[in-house]
Protein backbone atom coordinates (compact mmCIF):
# COMPACT_ATOMS: atom_id res chain seq x y z
CA UNK A 1 0.00 0.00 0.00
CA UNK A 2 2.67 2.32 0.74
CA UNK A 3 4.29 1.65 -2.84
CA UNK A 4 1.09 2.44 -4.15
CA UNK A 5 1.20 5.69 -2.00
CA UNK A 6 5.07 6.63 -3.17
CA UNK A 7 4.85 5.72 -6.65
CA UNK A 8 1.10 8.46 -6.75
CA UNK A 9 3.35 10.80 -4.69
CA UNK A 10 5.78 10.89 -7.33
CA UNK A 11 3.85 10.65 -10.46
CA UNK A 12 1.41 13.89 -9.33
CA UNK A 13 3.60 16.68 -10.04
CA UNK A 14 4.51 15.87 -13.59
CA UNK A 15 0.42 14.30 -14.18
CA UNK A 16 -0.76 18.13 -12.44
CA UNK A 17 1.26 19.93 -14.76
CA UNK A 18 0.18 17.64 -17.69
CA UNK A 19 -3.46 17.86 -16.65
CA UNK A 20 -3.27 21.79 -16.06
CA UNK A 21 -2.06 21.97 -19.70
CA UNK A 22 -5.18 19.75 -20.85
CA UNK A 23 -7.57 22.14 -18.71
CA UNK A 24 -5.69 24.97 -20.52
CA UNK A 25 -6.62 23.65 -23.93
CA UNK A 26 -9.95 22.49 -22.87
CA UNK A 27 -10.97 25.73 -21.46
CA UNK A 28 -9.43 27.96 -24.44
CA UNK A 29 -11.32 25.84 -27.05
CA UNK A 30 -14.36 25.72 -25.83
CA UNK A 31 -14.43 29.53 -25.01
CA UNK A 32 -13.25 30.31 -28.55
CA UNK A 33 -15.48 27.44 -30.43
CA UNK A 34 -19.03 28.20 -28.49
CA UNK A 35 -19.22 31.26 -29.81
CA UNK A 36 -17.08 30.98 -33.87
CA UNK A 37 -19.76 28.05 -34.23
CA UNK A 38 -22.95 30.99 -34.20
CA UNK A 39 -21.86 32.86 -37.29
CA UNK A 40 -21.55 29.34 -39.10
CA UNK A 41 -24.45 28.02 -38.01
CA UNK A 42 -26.47 31.01 -38.91
CA UNK A 43 -24.37 31.46 -42.30
CA UNK A 44 -25.46 27.71 -43.52
CA UNK A 45 -28.67 28.57 -42.69
CA UNK A 46 -28.25 31.45 -44.95
CA UNK A 47 -30.74 32.05 -48.47
CA UNK A 48 -27.85 34.00 -49.49
CA UNK A 49 -25.58 31.49 -51.69
CA UNK A 50 -22.03 32.54 -51.47
CA UNK A 51 -22.68 32.80 -47.23
CA UNK A 52 -24.94 29.47 -47.38
CA UNK A 53 -21.27 27.84 -49.62
CA UNK A 54 -18.56 28.91 -46.99
CA UNK A 55 -20.46 28.06 -44.11
CA UNK A 56 -21.43 24.59 -45.40
CA UNK A 57 -17.88 23.98 -46.89
CA UNK A 58 -15.92 25.02 -44.05
CA UNK A 59 -18.63 22.30 -41.58
CA UNK A 60 -17.70 19.55 -44.25
CA UNK A 61 -14.14 19.89 -43.93
CA UNK A 62 -13.55 20.65 -40.42
CA UNK A 63 -16.32 17.62 -39.87
CA UNK A 64 -14.81 15.41 -42.58
CA UNK A 65 -11.25 15.54 -41.49
CA UNK A 66 -9.38 13.86 -38.82
CA UNK A 67 -8.80 16.01 -36.06
CA UNK A 68 -5.02 14.82 -35.84
CA UNK A 69 -4.92 15.65 -39.64
CA UNK A 70 -5.84 19.19 -38.96
CA UNK A 71 -3.20 19.14 -36.04
CA UNK A 72 -0.67 18.10 -38.71
CA UNK A 73 -2.02 20.63 -40.81
CA UNK A 74 -1.80 23.83 -38.77
CA UNK A 75 1.61 22.79 -37.16
CA UNK A 76 3.50 21.66 -40.75
CA UNK A 77 1.93 23.41 -43.22
CA UNK A 78 0.63 26.87 -41.69
CA UNK A 79 4.37 27.82 -41.14
CA UNK A 80 5.13 27.00 -44.48
CA UNK A 81 2.91 28.59 -46.21
CA UNK A 82 2.13 32.09 -44.31
CA UNK A 83 6.10 32.10 -42.42
CA UNK A 84 3.96 32.38 -39.05
CA UNK A 85 5.35 29.64 -36.90
CA UNK A 86 3.38 29.75 -33.74
CA UNK A 87 3.78 27.71 -30.93
CA UNK A 88 2.57 24.30 -30.02
CA UNK A 89 -0.11 25.32 -27.72
CA UNK A 90 -1.48 27.73 -29.95
CA UNK A 91 -1.20 25.54 -33.02
CA UNK A 92 -3.58 23.06 -30.91
CA UNK A 93 -5.75 25.56 -29.38
CA UNK A 94 -6.70 27.16 -32.87
CA UNK A 95 -7.16 23.97 -34.77
CA UNK A 96 -9.19 22.78 -31.81
CA UNK A 97 -11.02 25.86 -32.01
CA UNK A 98 -11.89 25.55 -35.65
CA UNK A 99 -12.92 21.94 -35.48
CA UNK A 100 -15.05 22.19 -32.50
CA UNK A 101 -16.58 25.23 -33.74
CA UNK A 102 -17.66 23.29 -37.12
CA UNK A 103 -19.75 20.52 -34.88
CA UNK A 104 -21.59 23.49 -32.63
CA UNK A 105 -22.71 25.12 -35.62
CA UNK A 106 -24.30 21.97 -36.65
CA UNK A 107 -25.79 21.51 -33.23
CA UNK A 108 -26.49 25.34 -33.20
CA UNK A 109 -28.42 24.71 -36.61
CA UNK A 110 -30.51 21.82 -36.04
CA UNK A 111 -31.70 23.31 -32.42
CA UNK A 112 -32.32 26.95 -34.19
CA UNK A 113 -34.39 25.03 -36.95
CA UNK A 114 -36.10 22.82 -34.50
CA UNK A 115 -37.70 26.55 -32.73
CA UNK A 116 -41.52 26.47 -34.11
CA UNK A 117 -41.91 29.25 -36.92
CA UNK A 118 -45.10 30.81 -34.53
CA UNK A 119 -42.21 31.89 -32.38
CA UNK A 120 -40.67 33.76 -35.19
CA UNK A 121 -44.04 35.13 -36.51
CA UNK A 122 -44.96 36.31 -33.18
CA UNK A 123 -41.53 38.04 -32.81
CA UNK A 124 -42.08 39.41 -35.76
CA UNK A 125 -45.84 40.96 -34.99
CA UNK A 126 -44.42 42.56 -31.93
CA UNK A 127 -41.79 44.26 -34.21
CA UNK A 128 -38.89 42.91 -32.81
CA UNK A 129 -35.66 43.12 -34.71
CA UNK A 130 -33.61 40.07 -36.37
CA UNK A 131 -30.95 40.34 -33.16
CA UNK A 132 -33.56 40.55 -30.68
CA UNK A 133 -35.68 37.63 -32.26
CA UNK A 134 -32.47 35.52 -31.92
CA UNK A 135 -30.83 36.11 -29.04
CA UNK A 136 -33.83 36.79 -26.91
CA UNK A 137 -36.29 34.24 -28.73
CA UNK A 138 -35.00 31.58 -30.80
CA UNK A 139 -31.10 30.60 -28.77
CA UNK A 140 -32.94 30.46 -25.15
CA UNK A 141 -35.73 28.13 -26.55
CA UNK A 142 -32.66 26.27 -28.46
CA UNK A 143 -30.44 25.69 -25.29
CA UNK A 144 -32.96 23.04 -23.28
CA UNK A 145 -32.79 21.04 -26.90
CA UNK A 146 -29.07 21.43 -27.58
CA UNK A 147 -27.60 20.80 -24.17
CA UNK A 148 -27.43 17.30 -24.11
CA UNK A 149 -25.42 17.36 -27.59
CA UNK A 150 -22.90 20.65 -25.97
CA UNK A 151 -21.85 18.44 -23.92
CA UNK A 152 -21.27 15.35 -25.33
CA UNK A 153 -19.25 17.02 -27.27
CA UNK A 154 -17.67 18.89 -24.46
CA UNK A 155 -16.41 15.51 -23.18
CA UNK A 156 -15.12 14.28 -26.16
CA UNK A 157 -13.07 17.50 -25.84
CA UNK A 158 -11.48 16.54 -22.68
CA UNK A 159 -10.14 13.20 -23.91
CA UNK A 160 -9.78 14.41 -27.75
CA UNK A 161 -6.99 16.69 -25.73
CA UNK A 162 -4.84 13.78 -25.43
CA UNK A 163 -4.35 13.90 -29.31
CA UNK A 164 -2.26 16.81 -29.12
CA UNK A 165 0.73 15.15 -27.53
CA UNK A 166 1.38 14.16 -31.58
CA UNK A 167 2.40 17.58 -31.99
CA UNK A 168 4.54 17.54 -28.98
CA UNK A 169 2.58 19.28 -26.21
CA UNK A 170 2.98 18.17 -22.61
CA UNK A 171 -0.65 17.73 -22.08
CA UNK A 172 -1.61 14.61 -19.22
CA UNK A 173 -1.62 11.87 -22.00
CA UNK A 174 2.29 12.82 -23.38
CA UNK A 175 3.30 12.94 -19.40
CA UNK A 176 1.55 10.17 -18.55
CA UNK A 177 3.63 7.93 -21.58
CA UNK A 178 7.00 9.63 -20.38
CA UNK A 179 6.13 8.56 -17.08
CA UNK A 180 5.54 4.95 -18.31
CA UNK A 181 8.64 5.17 -20.69
CA UNK A 182 10.91 6.06 -17.51
CA UNK A 183 9.85 3.91 -14.65
CA UNK A 184 8.81 0.84 -16.63
CA UNK A 185 5.57 0.95 -14.57
CA UNK A 186 1.95 0.82 -16.26
CA UNK A 187 0.31 2.25 -13.14
CA UNK A 188 0.47 5.33 -14.45
CA UNK A 189 -2.18 4.38 -16.61
CA UNK A 190 -4.67 4.18 -14.23
CA UNK A 191 -3.79 7.42 -12.31
CA UNK A 192 -4.36 9.22 -15.69
CA UNK A 193 -7.52 6.94 -16.65
CA UNK A 194 -9.23 8.79 -12.97
CA UNK A 195 -8.08 12.30 -13.76
CA UNK A 196 -10.12 12.27 -16.71
CA UNK A 197 -12.66 10.67 -15.32
CA UNK A 198 -13.13 13.12 -12.57
CA UNK A 199 -12.77 16.41 -15.03
CA UNK A 200 -15.87 14.69 -16.55
CA UNK A 201 -16.86 13.85 -13.81
CA UNK A 202 -16.47 17.29 -12.96
CA UNK A 203 -18.10 18.81 -16.62
CA UNK A 204 -21.40 16.41 -15.95
CA UNK A 205 -21.65 18.54 -12.08
CA UNK A 206 -21.98 21.80 -14.13
CA UNK A 207 -24.44 19.77 -17.38
CA UNK A 208 -26.60 18.78 -14.42
CA UNK A 209 -26.73 22.16 -12.88
CA UNK A 210 -27.39 23.78 -16.90
CA UNK A 211 -30.07 21.45 -17.57
CA UNK A 212 -32.07 22.52 -14.29
CA UNK A 213 -31.98 25.96 -15.37
CA UNK A 214 -33.18 25.64 -18.52
CA UNK A 215 -35.82 22.86 -17.69
CA UNK A 216 -37.02 25.69 -15.26
CA UNK A 217 -40.40 26.47 -17.68
CA UNK A 218 -41.12 23.23 -18.43
CA UNK A 219 -44.81 22.78 -17.24
CA UNK A 220 -44.64 21.75 -13.83
CA UNK A 221 -48.29 20.83 -11.57
CA UNK A 222 -49.25 23.83 -9.74
CA UNK B 1 -66.33 57.06 -44.55
CA UNK B 2 -63.90 59.82 -44.64
CA UNK B 3 -60.73 59.26 -46.07
CA UNK B 4 -58.49 60.67 -42.74
CA UNK B 5 -60.38 57.66 -40.51
CA UNK B 6 -58.90 55.10 -42.77
CA UNK B 7 -56.14 52.63 -40.61
CA UNK B 8 -55.78 50.57 -43.65
CA UNK B 9 -56.18 50.33 -47.21
CA UNK B 10 -54.97 47.30 -49.92
CA UNK B 11 -55.71 47.36 -53.32
CA UNK B 12 -56.12 44.86 -55.50
CA UNK B 13 -54.01 42.09 -53.85
CA UNK B 14 -52.45 39.51 -55.35
CA UNK B 15 -50.78 36.42 -53.67
CA UNK B 16 -49.42 33.48 -55.71
CA UNK B 17 -47.62 30.58 -54.19
CA UNK B 18 -45.89 28.43 -56.21
CA UNK B 19 -48.76 28.00 -59.10
CA UNK B 20 -51.84 28.02 -56.30
CA UNK B 21 -53.60 31.55 -56.21
CA UNK B 22 -53.76 32.73 -52.59
CA UNK B 23 -55.91 35.46 -53.17
CA UNK B 24 -56.66 36.85 -56.68
CA UNK B 25 -57.36 40.75 -56.34
CA UNK B 26 -58.78 41.60 -53.06
CA UNK B 27 -59.88 45.45 -52.02
CA UNK B 28 -60.04 45.31 -47.94
CA UNK B 29 -60.27 48.88 -46.22
CA UNK B 30 -60.53 49.38 -42.53
CA UNK B 31 -61.73 52.78 -40.62
CA UNK B 32 -60.97 53.42 -37.21
CA UNK B 33 -63.19 51.55 -34.12
CA UNK B 34 -64.51 49.23 -37.02
CA UNK B 35 -64.89 45.49 -36.58
CA UNK B 36 -64.25 43.67 -39.50
CA UNK B 37 -65.12 40.06 -39.10
CA UNK B 38 -64.08 37.87 -42.59
CA UNK B 39 -65.13 34.15 -42.79
CA UNK B 40 -65.17 31.73 -45.84
CA UNK B 41 -63.98 27.73 -45.99
CA UNK B 42 -60.35 26.75 -45.39
CA UNK B 43 -57.88 27.76 -48.02
CA UNK B 44 -59.90 30.52 -49.09
CA UNK B 45 -57.26 32.91 -48.45
CA UNK B 46 -58.45 34.51 -45.28
CA UNK B 47 -55.44 34.25 -43.18
CA UNK B 48 -53.31 34.78 -45.53
CA UNK B 49 -55.06 38.57 -46.24
CA UNK B 50 -54.35 38.94 -42.28
CA UNK B 51 -50.81 38.01 -42.90
CA UNK B 52 -50.47 40.38 -46.05
CA UNK B 53 -51.27 43.43 -43.54
CA UNK B 54 -48.76 42.67 -40.70
CA UNK B 55 -46.02 41.61 -43.31
CA UNK B 56 -45.72 37.45 -42.50
CA UNK B 57 -46.87 37.36 -45.89
CA UNK B 58 -46.02 39.61 -48.69
CA UNK B 59 -48.28 40.09 -51.92
CA UNK B 60 -47.01 39.42 -55.12
CA UNK B 61 -48.74 42.26 -56.41
CA UNK B 62 -50.94 45.03 -54.77
CA UNK B 63 -50.92 48.06 -52.67
CA UNK B 64 -51.31 48.36 -48.87
CA UNK B 65 -51.38 51.67 -47.20
CA UNK B 66 -51.00 51.27 -43.40
CA UNK B 67 -51.29 53.91 -40.86
CA UNK B 68 -50.33 52.68 -37.68
CA UNK B 69 -49.33 50.07 -36.28
CA UNK B 70 -51.01 46.60 -36.05
CA UNK B 71 -50.14 43.25 -33.55
CA UNK B 72 -51.57 39.71 -34.35
CA UNK B 73 -53.21 37.07 -32.29
CA UNK B 74 -52.35 33.65 -33.22
CA UNK B 75 -54.55 30.20 -33.50
CA UNK B 76 -51.54 28.43 -31.64
CA UNK B 77 -51.36 31.70 -29.20
CA UNK B 78 -47.00 31.78 -29.86
CA UNK B 79 -46.35 32.05 -26.66
CA UNK B 80 -42.61 32.94 -25.87
CA UNK B 81 -42.33 29.89 -23.35
CA UNK B 82 -39.12 30.87 -21.87
CA UNK B 83 -40.72 33.79 -20.29
CA UNK B 84 -43.44 34.11 -17.57
CA UNK B 85 -46.59 35.52 -18.48
CA UNK B 86 -45.71 38.88 -17.22
CA UNK B 87 -42.45 39.04 -19.22
CA UNK B 88 -44.34 37.97 -22.15
CA UNK B 89 -46.60 41.30 -22.22
CA UNK B 90 -43.29 43.77 -20.99
CA UNK B 91 -40.83 42.18 -23.31
CA UNK B 92 -42.05 43.95 -26.54
CA UNK B 93 -43.13 47.44 -25.20
CA UNK B 94 -39.70 47.93 -22.99
CA UNK B 95 -37.40 46.42 -26.06
CA UNK B 96 -39.15 47.43 -28.78
CA UNK B 97 -40.50 50.33 -27.79
CA UNK B 98 -38.17 51.62 -25.20
CA UNK B 99 -40.63 52.78 -22.78
CA UNK B 100 -40.42 52.67 -18.99
CA UNK B 101 -40.08 49.62 -17.37
CA UNK B 102 -41.93 50.33 -14.07
CA UNK B 103 -44.79 51.66 -16.04
CA UNK B 104 -44.65 48.44 -18.53
CA UNK B 105 -45.06 45.93 -15.47
CA UNK B 106 -48.07 48.26 -13.89
CA UNK B 107 -49.97 48.44 -17.13
CA UNK B 108 -49.10 44.79 -18.08
CA UNK B 109 -50.77 43.94 -14.59
CA UNK B 110 -53.77 45.74 -15.68
CA UNK B 111 -53.91 43.99 -18.78
CA UNK B 112 -53.77 40.58 -17.04
CA UNK B 113 -56.61 42.01 -14.72
CA UNK B 114 -58.47 42.73 -17.86
CA UNK B 115 -58.03 39.24 -19.08
CA UNK B 116 -58.74 37.71 -15.69
CA UNK B 117 -55.41 36.08 -14.90
CA UNK B 118 -54.04 38.56 -12.72
CA UNK B 119 -52.73 35.69 -10.71
CA UNK B 120 -50.72 33.99 -13.50
CA UNK B 121 -48.04 36.81 -13.86
CA UNK B 122 -45.09 34.75 -12.40
CA UNK B 123 -45.96 31.81 -13.66
CA UNK B 124 -44.63 30.13 -17.30
CA UNK B 125 -46.86 29.42 -20.98
CA UNK B 126 -46.52 26.22 -19.94
CA UNK B 127 -48.47 25.86 -16.55
CA UNK B 128 -51.65 27.51 -18.02
CA UNK B 129 -54.45 26.43 -19.94
CA UNK B 130 -54.98 26.56 -23.82
CA UNK B 131 -57.67 29.34 -22.96
CA UNK B 132 -55.53 31.22 -20.80
CA UNK B 133 -52.82 30.83 -23.09
CA UNK B 134 -54.52 33.13 -25.40
CA UNK B 135 -56.06 35.24 -23.60
CA UNK B 136 -52.16 36.33 -22.33
CA UNK B 137 -51.12 36.65 -25.84
CA UNK B 138 -54.22 39.06 -26.23
CA UNK B 139 -52.99 41.00 -23.65
CA UNK B 140 -49.53 40.98 -24.91
CA UNK B 141 -50.87 41.79 -28.41
CA UNK B 142 -52.47 44.79 -26.64
CA UNK B 143 -49.65 45.70 -24.28
CA UNK B 144 -48.09 47.19 -28.29
CA UNK B 145 -50.69 50.01 -28.14
CA UNK B 146 -51.67 48.78 -31.62
CA UNK B 147 -53.89 50.76 -34.08
CA UNK B 148 -55.38 47.78 -35.33
CA UNK B 149 -55.74 44.05 -33.49
CA UNK B 150 -55.73 41.40 -36.17
CA UNK B 151 -57.25 37.88 -34.88
CA UNK B 152 -56.49 34.78 -36.93
CA UNK B 153 -58.92 31.71 -35.71
CA UNK B 154 -57.91 32.38 -32.11
CA UNK B 155 -60.16 30.29 -31.24
CA UNK B 156 -59.76 27.39 -33.47
CA UNK B 157 -57.05 25.42 -31.04
CA UNK B 158 -59.04 25.42 -28.05
CA UNK B 159 -61.57 23.10 -26.67
CA UNK B 160 -65.10 24.57 -27.16
CA UNK B 161 -66.01 24.86 -23.98
CA UNK B 162 -62.99 27.20 -23.31
CA UNK B 163 -63.80 29.32 -26.08
CA UNK B 164 -66.26 31.53 -23.87
CA UNK B 165 -63.28 32.94 -21.88
CA UNK B 166 -61.30 34.20 -25.04
CA UNK B 167 -64.38 35.97 -26.73
CA UNK B 168 -65.40 37.56 -23.63
CA UNK B 169 -62.18 39.45 -23.63
CA UNK B 170 -62.52 40.23 -27.83
CA UNK B 171 -66.35 41.52 -26.78
CA UNK B 172 -64.89 43.48 -24.29
CA UNK B 173 -62.59 45.11 -26.62
CA UNK B 174 -64.99 45.05 -29.09
CA UNK B 175 -67.05 47.53 -26.32
CA UNK B 176 -64.19 50.16 -25.97
CA UNK B 177 -63.82 50.00 -29.98
CA UNK B 178 -60.77 48.41 -30.30
CA UNK B 179 -60.02 48.28 -34.29
CA UNK B 180 -60.29 44.51 -35.21
CA UNK B 181 -60.14 42.45 -38.12
CA UNK B 182 -60.94 38.92 -37.32
CA UNK B 183 -60.27 35.64 -38.65
CA UNK B 184 -63.01 33.26 -37.16
CA UNK B 185 -65.07 30.21 -37.26
CA UNK B 186 -66.98 31.45 -34.56
CA UNK B 187 -70.30 32.79 -36.53
CA UNK B 188 -72.40 33.72 -33.82
CA UNK B 189 -69.39 35.37 -32.50
CA UNK B 190 -69.41 37.16 -35.64
CA UNK B 191 -72.67 38.05 -36.08
CA UNK B 192 -72.94 39.79 -32.31
CA UNK B 193 -69.45 42.16 -32.80
CA UNK B 194 -69.29 42.87 -35.94
CA UNK B 195 -69.54 46.41 -37.53
CA UNK B 196 -68.90 44.28 -41.49
CA UNK B 197 -68.59 40.82 -42.02
CA UNK B 198 -66.44 39.67 -45.32
CA UNK B 199 -67.20 36.21 -46.78
CA UNK B 200 -63.94 34.87 -48.94
CA UNK B 201 -63.45 32.11 -50.94
CA UNK B 202 -60.94 30.90 -53.54
CA UNK B 203 -59.29 33.83 -52.83
CA UNK B 204 -61.85 36.78 -53.76
CA UNK B 205 -64.04 38.54 -51.02
CA UNK B 206 -67.37 37.31 -52.50
CA UNK B 207 -70.02 38.94 -50.53
CA UNK B 208 -69.27 41.65 -47.91
CA UNK B 209 -71.80 43.72 -45.63
CA UNK B 210 -72.90 44.37 -42.07
CA UNK B 211 -73.83 40.85 -40.40
CA UNK B 212 -77.75 41.17 -40.93
CA UNK B 213 -76.84 41.53 -44.57
CA UNK B 214 -74.86 38.79 -44.22
CA UNK B 215 -75.80 36.20 -42.51
CA UNK B 216 -79.61 36.56 -43.09
CA UNK B 217 -79.60 37.40 -46.16
CA UNK B 218 -76.92 35.94 -48.32
CA UNK B 219 -77.24 36.28 -51.74
CA UNK B 220 -74.73 34.01 -53.27
CA UNK B 221 -75.04 30.54 -53.43
CA UNK B 222 -71.65 29.72 -51.91
CA UNK B 223 -72.20 31.93 -49.21
CA UNK B 224 -75.79 29.99 -48.20
CA UNK B 225 -73.98 26.68 -48.34
CA UNK B 226 -71.10 27.85 -46.46
CA UNK B 227 -73.25 28.99 -43.41
CA UNK B 228 -75.47 25.75 -44.13
CA UNK B 229 -72.52 23.81 -43.27
CA UNK B 230 -71.81 25.33 -40.03
CA UNK B 231 -74.79 24.94 -38.14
Amino acid sequence: MTDIFNTIQADMPLLMEGTWNTIKLFGFTLVLSLPLGLPFALGSNSRFFPIKFICSTYVWLFRGTPLILQLFFFYFFIPIMTGVTLNVFSTATLTFALNYAAYFAEIYRGGINSVDRGQFEAAHSLQLSKKQTLFDIVLPQTMKAILPSIINETITLVKDTALVQAIGMMELMKVTYGIVNRTSSVFVFLEAAIIYLFLNFLLTLVANKLEAYFNRYDAKEE
Amino acid sequence: MTEDKTILKMTNIVKEYENVKALGGVDFSINKGEIVTIIGPSGSGKSTLLRCINGLSTPTSGKIDLRGRTSMVFQHFNLFPHMTCLENITYAPVKVLKRPKADVIAEAKELLEMVGLADKANVYPAQVSGGQKQRIAIARSLAMKPDLMLFDEPTSALDPEITGSVLEVMKKLAGEHMTMALVTHEMKFARDVSDRVLFMAEGRILEEGSPEEIFDMPKTKRLKDFLNSML
